[in-house]
Parts: C-alpha cells; sequence; structure tokens
C-alpha cells in the first residue's frame, strides 16, 4: 500500500504507518463492496432481480416439495422399497467407481514413488546417480504435471469417447487425474525425507534397492495412504459429476432423471449420494487415524 | 604440500601386517583441504581415538575408511584386511569388513527397534529376503539377543521417536552388531549424550567390540574417557596428524593444546574466504 504524502512527513514508527495502511485497506475494500452490490442492484441485466421475484421463490419451493416426493402421480419413489434397491446399486456402482479410481492412483503413484523423487534419482538416498535415472524423474514429473493439469472432467470426456459408458471410464478419468496429485506429493515427501538413515544404511552395507525399501519406503509410506485416503474423499464427490458424462454410477441417472422432471427420483439419488459422502468420510478419518503411526 | 610425518611417540609394536594400512590417504574438497597426506597403521584388536577440533579431519578419515569417501590417490590408499573399501560394491564383503555409527544415531523412524536392528543384516541379505524380513521379520532371535546385550530386550517393538539419545545410540550399537564387521568406525557416537549416558554408551561400545575381538576407531572429545577406553589416541588438527600416544598417556593438557591452537588457526579458512568474497 502507498503511503500518503501527509504521513510520511509524521515522524511516527512503523506501527503507526501499519495501523493506517489497515485503515485504508478496509475503507477501500468498503468501497469496492459498495461499488459492486451498486452495479449488481442498478443493473438490470445480472438477473439478480430475480432472486426477489416471488415467482423464482414458488418455483423453488415446487422444485424442493418435488425433490422430496410431493406431486407426484401415484407412490412416490421414497416410499417404494424398490426403488431405493435400485438406486442403491446405483451408489454401490459409484463407490465401486471411486475405490477403483483410487486403486489407479494409488497403484500407479507407488510404483512411481522412488523414480519420481529427485533425492532418489540422484543418489542421496542410496543409488547411485546416473543419467537414465535423472531422465525417469523428469519423465516421471512431466507425466504428473499433465494428469495433474488437465481435470478430471476432460479427462472424462476424452475416456468415454473410445470406452463404452460405464464405471470404467469414469473411474479411469478420476484415477489418471488423482495419479498426478497422489504421486506429485508424495514423490515431495520423499525429497523432504533426512538423508541420514538412507544413508547409515548404505554403511551397513545394503545396496540401493535396500536402502529405499528401508530407509525411505517406510517413512513415505503413511504420508502416501494419508494422501491417498483425503483424496478419496474428493473423488467421491467428484464421481457424481464425472458420471454426468455417461461414466456411469449415480451421476449419469442424475442427469437423467433431471431431463425427465423426474424429481422424486432425483432426490432419491441425492440422499443416496450424500449416505455415500458421509459413509466415505468417516471411514477415511478412522482409516488416516490407523496410518498415522507416530 | 608437506612430507609425511609419522609421529610415533606409542609403544605398542607395529606388526608387519597391521590390518589397516592407510599409506599417504589425502582428501580435498575444492578449495579445502579435508586430509593432509596421512600414512597410518593400525592392528587388529586396537582401540583408536581420534580427536582434534571441528574440521581437523577426523570424519575424513573415518569416511575414508568407510569407503564412502574415495582418497584423492585413488581407493588403494586406504586398505582393511588387504581390501580396499572404498572400490568395494555395497554387499556382504563391504559390511564384514566395516561399518560405521554417527552421532546422530541415523535410525529409521517409522521402522520399530527391531527392525533398526535387522537392518544391520541387509549387506548380507538377498533383496528378496529384505523385502520378506520387512514384513516378517528374519533372525529375530539375533535381534532380540543383539537387544537384550545393549540392555534394550523390552524396548524391541519400540520406535526411536519413544526412545531416549541414549536409547537410541544402543539400537545403532545393536545394529552395528548384527553388521559385525572387523572394523567398527563410530563418528562422535557420544557427542549428543549427557556424561553419564556417554559413559554407558561408551562402555557398551568397547565391551561389545572388544568381546567380538573387532577393531574400534572412534572420534571423541573427553580426555577421561579415552584414557579409560582406548588404547590409541591420534591428534588431528588442520587435517594433519599432531600424535599419536598410547591411549592412558593422553592427558588434558594435550588435548588442551591441540584444541586451542586448532581454535586459532580454525578462523583461517574463513578470513581467507571473506578475503576472497571482499
Amino acid at each position: 500500500m502507498e503511503r500518503t504524502g501527509a504521513e510520511q512527513t509524521r515522524p511516527q514508527g512503523q506501527a503507526r504507518q501499519r495501523i493506517s495502511t489497515l485503515r485504508w485497506s478496509v475503507y477501500v475494500a468498503m468501497l469496492l463492496t459498495a461499488a459492486a452490490w451498486g452495479f449488481i442492484l442498478l443493473d438490470g441485466d445480472s438477473g439478480f432481480g430475480d432472486l426477489f421475484r416471488e415467482r423464482t421463490w414458488q418455483n423453488a419451493g415446487r422444485f424442493v416439495a418435488g425433490l422430496a416426493g410431493a406431486g407426484t402421480d401415484g407412490a412416490s419413489s421414497f416410499a417404494q422399497p424398490g426403488r431405493w434397491l435400485e438406486t442403491g446399486r446405483l451408489a454401490l456402482n459409484t463407490l465401486a467407481m471411486s475405490v477403483l479410481a483410487m486403486g489407479i492412483a494409488g497403484g500407479g503413484a507407488l510404483a512411481l514413488l522412488m523414480p519420481g523423487a529427485r533425492t532418489v534419482s540422484d543418489g542421496t538416498l542410496g543409488g547411485s546417480p546416473s543419467r537414465a535415472g535423472r531422465g525417469v524423474y523428469a519423465a516421471v514429473r512431466v507425466f504428473y504435471m499433465l494428469t495433474r493439469a488437465i481435470p478430471e472432467l476432460v479427462w472424462a470426456m476424452l475416456i468415454v469417447f473410445f470406452l463404452s459408458p460405464g464405471i470404467l471410464p469414469g473411474a479411469l478419468a478420476l484415477g489418471i487425474h488423482n495419479l498426478g496429485i497422489v504421486g506429485r506429493l508424495t514423490s515431495e515427501v520423499v525429497e523432504n525425507l533426512d538423508p541420514a538413515p538412507a544413508r547409515a544404511l548404505r554403511a551397513a552395507g545394503a545396496s540401493g534397492p535396500k536402502v529405499l525399501l528401508y530407509g525411505v519406503f517406510p517413512q513415505a509410506l503413511p504420508m502416501f495412504l494419508t494422501f491417498l485416503l483425503y483424496r478419496w474423499e474428493v473423488v467421491i464427490r467428484t464421481t457424481v459429476v464425472v458420471g454426468f458424462l455417461n461414466a456411469g454410477g449415480l451421476g449419469r441417472e442424475f442427469r437423467l432423471r433431471m431431463s425427465w422432471f423426474h424429481y422424486d427420483e432425483v432426490g432419491l439419488l441425492l440422499a443416496w449420494y450424500l449416505l455415500l459422502v458421509v459413509a466415505v468420510d468417516v471411514l477415511s478419518a478412522q482409516l488416516r487415524r490407523r496410518v498415522r503411526w507416530e | 604440500m608437506n612430507a609425511v610425518r609419522p609421529v610415533r611417540t606409542g609403544e605398542q609394536v607395529v606388526t608387519p601386517e597391521p590390518l589397516i594400512t592407510i599409506k599417504s590417504a589425502a582428501k580435498v574438497y575444492g578449495q579445502n583441504r579435508g586430509l593432509s597426506p596421512l600414512s597410518l597403521g593400525i592392528n587388529a584388536g586396537e582401540r583408536v581415538a581420534l580427536v582434534g577440533p571441528s574440521g581437523s579431519g577426523k570424519t575424513t578419515l573415518l569416511r575414508l575408511l568407510a569407503g564412502s569417501l574415495v582418497a584423492d590417490g585413488g581407493a588403494g590408499a586406504v586398505r582393511i584386511d588387504g581390501r580396499a573399501p572404498a572400490s568395494l560394491r555395497p554387499g556382504p564383503e563391504l559390511a564384514g569388513l566395516v561399518g560405521i555409527v554417527s552421532q546422530r544415531f541415523d535410525l529409521v523412524p517409522h521402522l520399530p527397534a527391531l527392525h533398526n536392528v535387522l537392518a544391520g543384516r541387509l549387506g548380507y541379505w538377498s533383496l528378496a529376503r529384505s523385502v520378506a524380513s520387512l514384513v516378517w521379520p528374519l533372525e529375530r532371535r539375533a535381534a532380540r539377543d543383539a537387544l537384550a546385550q545393549v540392555g534394550l530386550a523390552d524396548k524391541i517393538n519400540e520406535r526411536p521417536a519413544h526412545l531416549s539419545g541414549g536409547e537410541q545410540q544402543r539400537v545403532a550399537i545393536a545394529r552395528m552388531m548384527m553388521q559385525s564387521p572387523l572394523v567398527v568406525l563410530a563418528d562422535e557416537p557420544v557427542a549428543s549424550l549427557d556424561p553419564a549416558r556417554a559413559e554407558e554408551v561408551m562402555e557398551l561400545l568397547v565391551g561389545l567390540t572388544a568381546a567380538q575381538n573387532r577393531t574400534l576407531i572412534a572420534s571423541l572429545h573427553t580426555a577421561s574417557l579415552i584414557r579409560r577406553h582406548f588404547t590409541r589416541v591420534i591428534g588431528l588438527r588442520e587435517s594433519r596428524l599432531q600424535f599419536d600416544l598410547p591411549g592412558e598417556q593422553l592427558t588434558d593438557g594435550i588435548l588442551g593444546e591441540l584444541y586451542d591452537l586448532g581454535a586459532g588457526e580454525d578462523m583461517e579458512p574463513l578470513a581467507g574466504l571473506a578475503a576472497r568474497d571482499g
């Protein structure tokens, strides 16, 4: 922030200047907020006025009632155990998709754990530095970057293009994207490890692979599992988004029922989805507590 | 470069074939001299203390002996039992020849004491056995014996984080016993321990190497520990050999002189650096 000339001439200390900077920031923030709201309220095209129209609220009310099962011809889906089972199977598919995705991400990241860490490829953690090792390291990092840079939604669009719709393309899309995320995080854990234990093992006559096995792997594994479980919580939510693209599970049905105006069924799917999310969050938290060894 | 001056005022008679022969071994790191050409012979069963201020070349000498550094003249400048450790690949031969215990213990934090002790066998095991042992520990009895000998039989499943500094160092010693090399090196093994713990650990280290008739070379700074436990003491300063005495002849005066002089001279490389930067 710029200080005003008047303040600069004053002989007060640093603290005074910082306080006036803070005060100015608050004024500017208030001004910006007022201007933004003014623009929204005055400009007719923003559609903001719709929020206050009675019709909007009536529509919303009808939709929510529809989700809850009101206004359906005959019995609502919520009252039919068969509908619960049917949509429950979709929930199970979604869960399977997320587990498969984590299998792909976890398996891949685990396989690339060592070659993807700079301290392994340059020999800091045992093993010997080689041009091949450095080349593989660079290739793994570029691979991580690409898989991470492309969102799971785009991966799904690409994969559904040549794989028949179902759980697999969704799982692949989620798996590939998360492989990049988990892989990079874990490789960075390995790079931040204290190299001293590995060096001690090397001094005890252990060869490169054994040094990695005893000195690096046990230290990296808990963090790797923790990352993987955190990502699982994100993935179970994203399965629905990927599902919109015909990639199977709850998401696909969600989109279909919406377009057929079967709101009670949409409500049922949402209920399953929420159950699934809560269950995965609880399970992940439990597992993470077990993983934290120390 | 100065000629080698082996200062031998000790009374030991050097046998024709010492276990360890160091012939004009030198190491220069860029602009800094790690070790000026040094020649030494160390017999089997000797317990040698290395003394000297920081930067005097103790660690360089130990790393040359461990084979993790190659002397400037080539790996052959340092030989143990006729073999050059720096030219050996990791494996049974190197593991059986020389091992090192460091100041920082260097245990693997996420593995229990049992696995940390068994890591001493990695040099002898095949990769398959090493993998198997991570899940189902092999040679469990030997590891338990080793831990019992350092007084940690009840800590077999404890992780290093739950052990005190002295206990961690004792696990490192148990690991060294599992490796059981001809020459045991120790780089300031008691530097981070309080005097009572230092005495305990030193007693263990010396007792166990003597029991297995191994040769011990350790760097440390305490005259009383050296007089009590070591047969020979080698003083280094400014990467050069200053004295080579029987352990019991080391006085606080000799040690003080070595360190005082060292402290003064130690400033020189820094001054040189500043001059170059300026």
